[in-house]
């Protein structure tokens, strides 16, 4: 693979119309990763998303997927999970992890077996002979994620993976997730619940009003924002308010502020002359959702 | 066409073949057949039933002196004898003639209840006849009686009548199995090739045609519904011929039935033939309403593209009926040419007419066609999944 990037996309547009959805957007996803790819709803990711694979075309711009020029011939190491979840309703559990494994080249006798490991694995065995449609709806949205798993793909696009499932299976997909890292595969990872993000992405770009905004690691989106700090005094003493930074705030039963750039510690040093007490301090480092809300602010589609 | 994408193209049939075969619905489906032809009988019986009840209430009427009555309604007896059960001519009361015959039958003609559709009054050698619009015919017919009725008193001897053996037609037989093929395949294409326009409807519904259009080209997506399509049409087909022969071979004179059926090319060139002409009709119309059924984003749209899509067959019927009774004429031409009827009008002509060379050049020709409106409407089924589906880029 080349430079082991799994999918290398430069200067990516789409147009509907007068509209631009997709504009000039550039990808470069490291093989082995996981890769998350941000934005508010209407942002133009799975549009993005649709273009690295090959269902739609660019207007303009590249994508190189898996080694392949043309993103529909590595369509049979990818695996798809589309944010519209759709499985024929008739077809039991094993049949239609199968049916999605043969559609990518996986003869039906292996795609059947492993249907039944896999189903087994997430806790599913018991519904393996039952119909779609007897399932609840995150049963049928794990079955088709594990559709999409079946013929071991190298690179697996999950479009909103977390949307509808209960914090245990949510869990459970987080598993999953890593799981397939583990495995070798690169995950392309598309939400907008920033939690998810932070705890399983190794590189996010983020994406607003069709046009990328950041890429990087989570560490550095997460240091584009200054530390936060939280300050408690000593029961009933309101006139240390005086000597906090302009940008302090009330915060529950302290102050919340950003971090001196000279550091906390003459700050600190200046409360103690003054003899105000220090009943709590916390310094911390912004989350993936701040930083998201500052770069993509009110103008995210 | 590559080994994966035939793969592709198959995995899709095969989804589909069994997602319709597997079912309930299917016996309901393979039944189809005999609910038609019941509901056939039934609405045909009916119409029978109205007529006869028409028919069998009209009345004529002869108001003439009681000899010539006599005489007249002897003759009208003897005419009836050539007419079968139901044919016959409405029934006929002999009135005798009174002072004024001319009035006595116009009122027996304007009494409603009598049911009276023409009377014939005055003597047989200068009668008057009075019908209504309706009764036309039964004027006629008083006519041709009343002639009988004085030829008759002349008559000396009866006619010599010569029963003979009936000559069989093969001219008729072929042209039977010409229109029989017709109307078969009309049939075929009708339950089966119609259906795929509403096919897309599933996978919009349940937001499949996204899983599909990511794992494989719509053009699989296409052809694969295509084909399963197709692999049910054989299945039905299969069916149905074997019940059917089997029940032929049951008939007491089935070896002069078939000999009667006879195609101009041979019984097993016919049969290939109309095997060739079915597929190529299928595959024509089929793909032609999957493209256009593509374009319908809603079941309401895919039920209000039905009715044109049924007109048009029906049209292709009509004329390709047309073209197994007169398969040398203009329209037996147009219908033979025209790639849409050419199918019908061709299989027609196998039973017909024994040229071997036609069938060759019009397969070729539909082929072709074939061919070019398959790519055309994977074109159109592409542009319409990706516009109205699951799929369609508009979301964004």
């Amino acid at each position: 693979m080349n430079d082991a990037l799994a999918v290398c996309a430069t200067g990516l547009v789409k147009r509907f119309g007068g509209h631009v959805a997709v504009d000039h957007v550039d990808l470069a996803i490291p093989a082995g990763t996981i890769y998350g790819v941000l934005g508010p709803n209407g942002a133009g990711k799975t549009t993005a998303l649709r273009m690295l694979m090959g269902i739609i075309d660019p207007d303009e711009g590249h994508c190189r997927v898996l080694d392949h020029d043309r993103p529909r011939a590595a369509g049979d190491h990818i695996g798809y999970l589309p944010e519209e979840r759709g499985l024929y309703p008739g077809m039991k559990a094993r049949e239609a992890i199968a049916f999605m494994g043969a559609l990518r080249g996986l003869d039906w006798k292996t795609g059947r077996g492993r249907a039944a490991e896999l189903l087994d694995a997430a806790g599913l065995g018991h519904a393996a002979d039952q119909k779609i449609r007897k399932l609840s709806k995150g049963m049928a949205q794990l079955v088709q994620l594990l559709g999409a798993l079946v013929h071991r793909p190298a690179l697996l696009v999950l479009d909103e993976p977390f949307s509808g499932l209960d914090p245990v299976n949510q869990e459970r997909l987080e598993a999953l997730i890593r799981g397939e890292q583990a495995r070798g595969a690169t995950i392309l990872l598309c939400t907008h619940v920033m939690a998810h993000a932070q705890r399983l992405c190794d590189r996010i770009a983020i994406i607003a009003g069709g046009q990328r905004r950041f890429e990087g690691t989570v560490a550095e989106a997460r240091a584009l924002l200054p530390l936060r700090a939280h300050f408690v005094p000593k029961a009933g003493d309101d006139t240390v308010r005086a000597l906090l930074p302009a940008d302090a705030e009330r915060s529950g039963d302290g102050y919340a502020f950003t971090v001196p750039d000279e550091g906390m510690e003459a700050l600190l040093a200046r409360l103690i002359e003054k003899g105000h007490g220090v009943a709590g301090l916390s310094i911390e480092r912004p989350g993936l959702h701040d930083v998201f809300v500052a770069i993509v602010g009110g103008n995210g589609r | 066409m590559t080994g994966r994408f035939l793969r592709q193209t198959l995995v899709i049939a095969r989804r589909d073949f069994t997602a319709i075969v597997f079912t309930p619905t299917f016996l309901v489906f393979l039944l189809a057949p005999l609910l038609m032809v019941g509901f056939a009988a039934i609405g045909g019986v009916g119409a029978a039933q109205l007529a006869d009840g028409g028919a069998e209430r009209a009345r004529i009427v002869a108001v003439l002196p009681a000899d010539e009555g006599r005489r007249f309604a002897a003759a009208d007896a003897a005419l009836r004898g050539v007419f079968r059960p139901g044919e016959a001519p409405p029934e006929l009361i002999v009135e005798t003639a009174g002072a004024d015959p001319a009035k006595q039958a116009r009122s027996m003609l304007d009494a409603p209840a009598r049911h009276v559709v023409a009377v014939l009054s005055g003597p047989l050698a200068a009668p008057t006849i009075l019908y209504r619009p309706h009764g036309e015919r039964a004027a006629t017919w008083l006519g041709e009686v009343a002639e009988r009725a004085l030829a008759g008193a002349e008559r000396r001897s009866a006619p010599r009548r010569v029963a003979l053996a009936a000559a069989p037609s093969a001219d008729d037989g072929r042209q039977s199995t010409g229109f029989g093929a017709v109307f078969l395949i009309f049939f075929l294409t009708l339950l089966l090739a119609g259906q795929s326009v509403g096919m897309l409807a599933e996978e919009r519904t349940n937001k499949v045609i996204e899983i599909l259009a990511a794992a494989v080209p719509l053009e699989s997506v296409f052809l694969g519904k295509l084909i399963g399509m197709f692999g049910v049409a054989l299945l039905f087909i299969a069916f149905w011929a074997t019940l059917l022969g089997q029940g032929l071979m049951l008939l007491p004179d089935h070896a002069a039935l078939i000999e009667r059926i006879a195609p101009a090319v041979g019984m097993p060139l016919f049969v290939a033939l109309f095997l060739i002409y079915f597929t190529l009709a299928f595959l024509l119309l089929g793909a032609v309403f999957l493209g256009v059924g593509a374009q319908a984003g809603s079941m309401r749209e895919i039920q209000m593209l039905s009715l044109p899509i049924t007109l048009f067959q029906v049209g292709m019927f009509g004329l390709s009926s047309a073209a197994a009774a007169r398969p040398d004429s203009a329209v037996g031409l147009f219908a033979a040419i025209f790639p849409f009827s050419s199918p019908f009008a061709m299989a027609a002509r196998a039973a017909t007419s024994p040229a071997i060379l036609p069938h060759l050049a019009a397969i070729a020709w539909q082929m072709a066609w074939v061919a070019a409106t398959v790519m055309l409407a994977a074109r159109l089924f592409r542009r319409g999944v990706l516009k109205s589906g699951g799929a369609a880029p508009a979301r964004h």
